[in-house]
């Protein structure tokens, strides 16, 4: 930095090195598209009001509070700066080096200034993360000359003061003169305008200069110190102890989102109609998977993240919520690795599922998945927390009740330009993180370190969340009592074909399946057959097959099948097999679709009312039998229309014509009234007040006129109308050829000429 | 990851790998917490439930402890919902309490206020609350106190009992050591009730739980009525005390059926005291015939639902329930909970152990088929009918032949509930028939020559299976019964069949008609015995050939 300063920012930029402009083109991104043409360019991007809201946004208290101390002194040197930032001098230094960095802030020759527009920017109270002083005057009071004004005050006065510091600097007077000396002040807001404690700003209003705000915070422009970070209270627990709790919560959400999926593949639940999920589907979810409505709304929300899910349409053509073909990759990868899919997709999602099934302020409630249902700042307040975590000693965690709220405190320090929901979206950010599985007892997992850090090493965090999961297993334990039990989570090819055989009874870190006719039934459906049965149930079970296991297949497969279903349009019975015989062989028989189906019955697949007449063809005299055996004979049906019928009466059809008629009549008339009126020299066009006090005239007249007038559609034409009233740039007039009072849009008419004859 | 022996799953059942290592000690971890569901070979299945859980804390456990062992022996993570929901559960137990106030009587008090609220609001307690005494104070109506824990234990806030007991009439009761020696557990479970106050002791079969009773009368010494089961057992019961007690022959009496004795020591059935006689229960009475200072109820699971609103009256006098399980077929484990008591005492699993785990019978289910005009008739008939028409069939005669031959030098008993149909079988098998109307002589000689050998082969009715001296036999063949109570079943089945003195295995057979409502029964019962980790088989009538006998 040069000694001297520099005599505008666009000046400083043009001196920097290359690398350091480029930190502030990495810092605040957007300044660099699209690329501006030069250093002047860049420095008034940079003062522009959106750029420096996004680039105020990502600064800390102490940062906050360093700029909007040099608004408040205005005109300053560094180390003045440094005395009136109540924080140590070192951390100010280091704040004021930052913000230079991030142009905020330039060196002119007589001192650090800040961008103009910063001021404007940092408006707001103590509630955004400023000290709320005003700027000092242009000729500051000395602070000895304030500080005994100040002595001299009433106490009602100073109270009044320090009121008026407290809620923003400025108030309004009310009846008090502005122009009093000290002797004359009556009231308190006399005594201090007439000190020039509070000046007046105009339109009765008063400030406080940030001079005199200065003295009252005792030279400071907080009051508080502004660098002490809030300490995050810890207690000890093991890095091994948070992973294990960790994984078996990751664990438990990949197996949760994969069984909700797979159930809503069959079952999918409706997509309402605003995009969201029925809450009634959320607490069907939330039973099915055993856990709260808060955790499955997560679980949803996430796999929707991770692009598992979606809307689609159902073979009913019904909107819902489907798995998508996403899943079915992510099915076959590991667990850690399908762990990982979903981690990062929560990571950078900006949804808010902790407000699932709360109300927005208009009383609706939250659905999950609602298109609606997310924060610009989520994922920010996410990261921060998370970090912050990722940042404890090892071996501590966050301690349970007070680190919470401690930690609150500390995202709020980091970014004090922050929504006042900011509680909220860091206790969510937590309980989501350990619901699945990226934190767990108030600790950052070891394996969740890459993603939390922004560090691209997925395999890594994978290979280590993988040696923490249970490990699959390719077994199960067969059971007299018709149960499987797999003592881990089962392989997924090997799940999926035991789910088919056998309905799961119990979930968790272990399976229960159970076998039952209808299972077995089920698999036998689909095509499998008992031999197959009992190879694999053999194949998986590392103990003996229980007998009575072995039975239930045997007997279910024997009953499998043996009474067949089909469809057909009609049949043909005979006591003759060798007429039956006949027919089924025909040469002209083909395009019937006969089949027989016992040595007397015959199915087809044409209609009755087609066979019959081509049975009759063949040769072969058939009868109908009625559905309850008995012969039908019946003779050709005589057909027959329906006699049209006109149901309106006839008077109003009458009047009808006439109205019609008699429109019609008008319109024509109206027309040629217009023909006969067009001025020679096509219509002329007029002013806008040209044809506006035509307009008057007429109405004041009672004159018609001949408006051109252009419609909706761009479609000129011509009226005959008597005006009734101008008025809010509308013509209401009585149309000749509608016969109605219509409103004409005055910018719309081109043309206004008196009706002549 | 630990390589624990115990899964724990989100539904709240407990998995338990019995081949492991450790599952005994983990067995014994969870046993005062968690309920027995299901044991067959492989994998044992536990349920954590709410009165599992305030079992456990009634007996002096608390959830860390509980949450230590699940997260101790667990395989993989235990699920934090799980652990949450544990410690709250077991948080409610105790909140209030009802107690004697000197003033006001009978009162309910809590240590949480929101608590008290809560309950007082809730429509089930209305009727049974008098006026509030304090914040955290309220009178309860005295003859309302079971109905009260009834209700508040429904309501989710079990209350614990401190309001004490009346003494009853005094009666010396002595234990008679002189030849005997109580067992440890047995002194140990006798204490922990007493100490308790009212509640139950969990014992397995032959653990003596006769004594238990004795020792818990010898400490209340006062006049003691205890409710058994049956006829035979309440002989038993005044056996047992004459023998190991100071009390002697004549200050025991029986109320019964048969007999109706009230004697300070009185032995009554469940049966004659839920006897209903035009709407009203005419042995009632005999609660309030004395001044009782002990109630003792044998088999608390067998308990019937009416004793319970008997019970409800009966809060100011101390109870102890003996029973072997404190799972109930009907569900009603929170009213032995809230009436009787609390579990007091849970037997060491090794002395269970030393009972031994064997299978105490070979189940083989022999299924036949119905021959084509009983397969029609039974397709067409009424839905009340199709029990009767599918268990007696005619095939099922033959197949039962086919057994007893296989089984010839074995005492064999066959089964049946449809007396036409054991008729048919007597004849078929050449065998006597023992039936309701056959005399007490008659059964009485019959059963003593099939005890010694002469006849080896009898045909009971279902009257007669119920009978007290029914003898033991290696082989039993069912061909049809109503069957009811699916823990009755399986006890009646250990009663009834002993392993034969040459080591080989008892054997039951039922014979089952296939694809009707006949195989839907055995299936349930397949799987009842299966998880009790019984053998079981089945088999086709045709393949019987090839059974091992």
């Amino acid at each position: 930095m040069s000694a001297e300063g520099y005599r505008t920012l666009a000046d400083q930029l043009r001196g920097w090195p290359d690398a350091r402009l480029s930190r502030l083109l990495t810092a605040r991104p957007d300044l660099a598209t699209p690329a501006p043409h030069d250093s002047g360019q860049l420095a008034s991007r940079a003062a522009t009001r959106s750029s420096l809201l996004r680039a105020l946004d990502q600064l800390t208290r102490l940062e906050l509070c360093v700029l909007d101390a040099l608004v408040v002194a205005g005109q300053t040197t560094r180390d003045e700066l440094v005395s009136i930032v109540h924080a140590e001098p070192a951390a100010t230094s280091a704040a004021l080096e930052h913000l230079t960095d991030l142009a905020l802030v330039w060196e002119s020759p007589t001192g650090p200034r800040v961008l103009s527009g910063v001021a404007e920017g940092l408006a707001g109270g103590p509630g955004a993360g400023v000290s709320g002083l005003r700027s000092r005057s242009p000729e500051p009071v000395p602070p000895e000359a304030v500080a005994k004004r100040l002595a001299e005050l009433s106490a009602p006065a100073r109270t009044l003061l320090e009121h008026v510091l407290d809620h923003g600097g400025e108030a309004t007077t009310g009846t008090s003169r502005h122009t009093v000396t000290t002797d004359e002040a009556a009231t308190p807001a006399e005594e201090l305008l007439a000190r020039r404690l509070l000046v007046p700003r105009g339109g009765g209003s008063v400030v406080l200069p940030g001079e005199v705000g200065l003295v009252l915070r005792g030279g400071r422009t907080t009051t508080d110190r502004v660098d002490d970070l809030p300490r995050l209270p810890t207690v000890e627990r093991s890095a091994a102890m948070v992973d294990k709790v960790a994984a078996g919560a990751a664990f438990e959400a990949v197996r949760r989102v994969e069984l909700l999926l797979d159930h809503w593949g069959t079952q999918p639940p409706t997509a309402l109609r605003s995009g969201g999920l029925g809450v009634r589907d959320l607490r069907a979810a939330s039973v099915l998977l055993h856990v709260d409505e808060p955790t499955t709304a997560l679980l949803v929300e996430t796999a929707s993240a991770a692009g598992l899910l979606a809307t689609g349409h159902t073979p009913d053509g019904e909107a819902a919520w489907l798995p998508t073909d996403e899943l079915d990759r992510w099915s076959t990868r590991s667990p850690a690795e399908r762990w990982w899919v979903l981690a990062r997709a929560w990571w950078d999602s900006p949804r808010l599922p902790g407000l699932v099934g709360t109300r927005d302020p208009a009383g609706k409630t939250w659905n999950a998945l609602a298109p609606e249902l997310a924060g610009v700042h989520q994922v920010e307040t996410r990261h921060l927390a998370l970090r912050e975590l990722g940042a404890l000693p090892p071996g501590e965690v966050l301690a349970s009740g007070t680190g919470l709220p401690a930690l609150a405190a500390r995202v709020a320090w980091l970014r004090p330009r922050r929504p006042r929901t900011r509680a909220d979206q860091v206790a969510w950010a937590i309980s989501e993180a350990e619901a699945l599985g990226v934190a767990g007892l108030g600790g950052l997992a070891s394996y969740a370190r890459g993603l939390v850090g922004g560090r691209d090493d997925t395999a890594a965090g994978v290979a280590a969340l993988d040696g923490l999961m249970p490990p699959p297993v390719d077994h199960v334990l067969l059971q007299a009592d018709l149960t499987a039990v797999a003592p881990g989570p089962l392989e997924s090819t090997l799940a999926k074909r035991l789910q088919l055989l056998a309905d799961v009874e119990s979930r968790g870190g272990a399976t229960v399946y159970r076998f039952t006719a209808s299972s077995v039934r089920r698999a036998l459906d689909t095509g499998w057959s008992a031999v197959e049965v009992h190879d694999f149930i053999s194949s998986v079970s590392r103990t003996p097959v229980p007998q009575p296991l072995t039975y239930l297949v045997d007997d279910t497969a024997r009953t499998f099948g043996s009474i067949r279903v089909g469809h057909a349009e009609a049949f043909l019975r005979a006591d003759d097999e060798t007429a039956l015989s006949e027919v089924l062989h025909h040469p002209k028989a083909s395009s019937l679709g006969l089949r027989r189906i016992a040595p007397t019955v015959l199915v087809s697949a044409t209609p009755l009312d087609v066979l019959l007449p081509r049975l009759r063809e063949l040769g072969a005299a058939p009868v109908v039998e009625g559905p309850d055996g008995t012969v039908r004979v019946a003779r050709p049906d005589q057909l027959r229309a329906r006699t049209p019928r006109d149901r309106r009466p006839e008077g109003l059809r009458a009047a009808r014509g006439t109205a019609t008629a008699s429109a019609v009549v008008t319109a024509v008339r109206a027309g040629d009234r217009a023909a006969s009126n067009r001025p020679a020299g096509a219509g002329q066009a007029l002013s806008p007040s040209g044809s506006l006090a035509a307009l008057r005239e007429a109405v004041e007249t009672g004159a018609s006129v001949l408006i051109g007038y252009v419609d909706n559609h761009g479609t000129r034409s011509e009226r005959v109308v008597d005006p009734r009233s101008v008025e809010g740039g509308t013509l209401t007039a009585h149309d000749h050829r509608a016969d109605d009072l219509r409103s004409f849009a005055v910018h719309r008419i081109t043309s206004v000429a008196p009706v002549t004859g | 990851m630990t390589d624990g022996p115990l899964i724990v799953q989100s539904d709240k059942t407990l998995l338990l790998e019995i081949d492991h290592e450790r599952a005994q000690d983990c067995r014994k971890a969870i046993a005062p917490f968690a309920e027995l569901e299901r044991s067959p070979e492989h994998i044992h299945t536990y349920r954590l439930t709410p009165l599992g859980l305030w079992n456990a804390r009634a007996a002096g456990h608390d959830a860390e402890q509980v949450v230590d062992t699940l997260l101790e022996y667990s395989r993989y993570a235990v699920p934090h919902s799980l652990l949450v929901d544990v410690a709250e559960t077991m948080a409610r137990y105790g909140r209030l309490r009802l107690e004697k106030h000197p003033t006001h009587g009978l009162t309910l008090a809590t240590t949480d206020r929101p608590v008290l609220e809560e309950v007082l609001r809730a429509k089930k307690v209305k009727g049974m609350i008098g006026e509030r005494i304090d914040d955290d104070t309220v009178v309860v109506h005295a003859s309302e106190r079971g109905n009260l824990k009834q209700a508040l234990l429904k309501i989710g806030w079990p209350a614990e009992d401190y309001a004490g007991y009346v003494d009853g009439e005094a009666h010396p009761i002595e234990l008679d050591e002189s030849d005997w020696t109580l067992r440890d557990y047995q002194r140990d479970a006798a204490e922990s009730f007493w100490h308790g106050g009212s509640g139950v002791v969990v014992l397995p079969c032959g653990a003596g739980k006769t004594l238990v009773g004795a020792s818990a009368m010898a400490h209340a010494k006062a006049t003691t009525l205890i409710l058994v089961t049956n006829t035979v057992s309440a002989r038993q019961w005044k056996d047992e005390l004459v023998r190991r007690t100071s009390l002697t022959e004549d200050e025991i009496g029986e109320y019964s059926g048969a007999v109706k004795e009230v004697r300070p020591v009185t032995i009554a059935t469940y049966q004659v005291l839920t006897m209903k006689r035009k709407g009203v229960y005419p042995h009632l009475e005999l609660l309030d015939a004395r001044d009782w200072g002990l109630i003792v109820y044998d088999e608390v699971h067998l308990l019937p639902a009416p004793i319970f609103r008997m019970t409800a009256d009966l809060q100011a006098r101390r109870r102890i329930g003996l029973t072997a399980t404190l799972v109930r077929e009907d569900g009603r484990e929170g009213d032995v909970f809230s009436l009787i008591g609390p579990k007091r005492y849970d037997a060491p699993w090794k002395d269970i152990e030393s009972q031994g785990w064997i299978a105490p019978a070979d189940c083989v289910e022999v299924r036949v088929t119905l021959p084509d005009g009983e397969r029609l008739a039974y397709a067409t008939s009424e839905p009340e009918e199709r029990y009767r028409i599918a268990s007696c069939t005619h095939r099922k005669v033959d197949v039962v032949r086919e057994l007893v031959e296989r089984h010839a030098h074995q005492p064999t008993l066959v089964i049946g509930q449809y007396l036409e149909q054991l008729d048919e079988l007597a004849a078929a098998l050449d065998a006597p028939v023992i039936k309701g109307e056959t005399s007490v002589k008659e059964r009485q000689r019959l059963f003593d020559a099939f005890r010694s050998g002469e006849e080896r082969l009898l045909v009971v009715s279902k009257v007669a299976n119920f009978s007290i001296d029914l003898p033991d036999a290696e082989v039993a063949i069912q061909v049809s019964g109503s069957f009811g109570s699916r823990q009755e079943e399986a006890q009646r089945l250990g009663r009834l069949l002993r392993p034969g003195h040459d080591g080989k295995v008892a054997r039951f057979y039922t014979v089952v008609s296939r694809d009707t409502v006949d195989a839907e029964f055995a299936q349930n019962r397949q799987r009842f015995l299966a998880e009790q980790g019984y053998a079981y088989r089945i088999v086709d009538a045709e393949d019987i050939a090839d059974l091992p006998t």
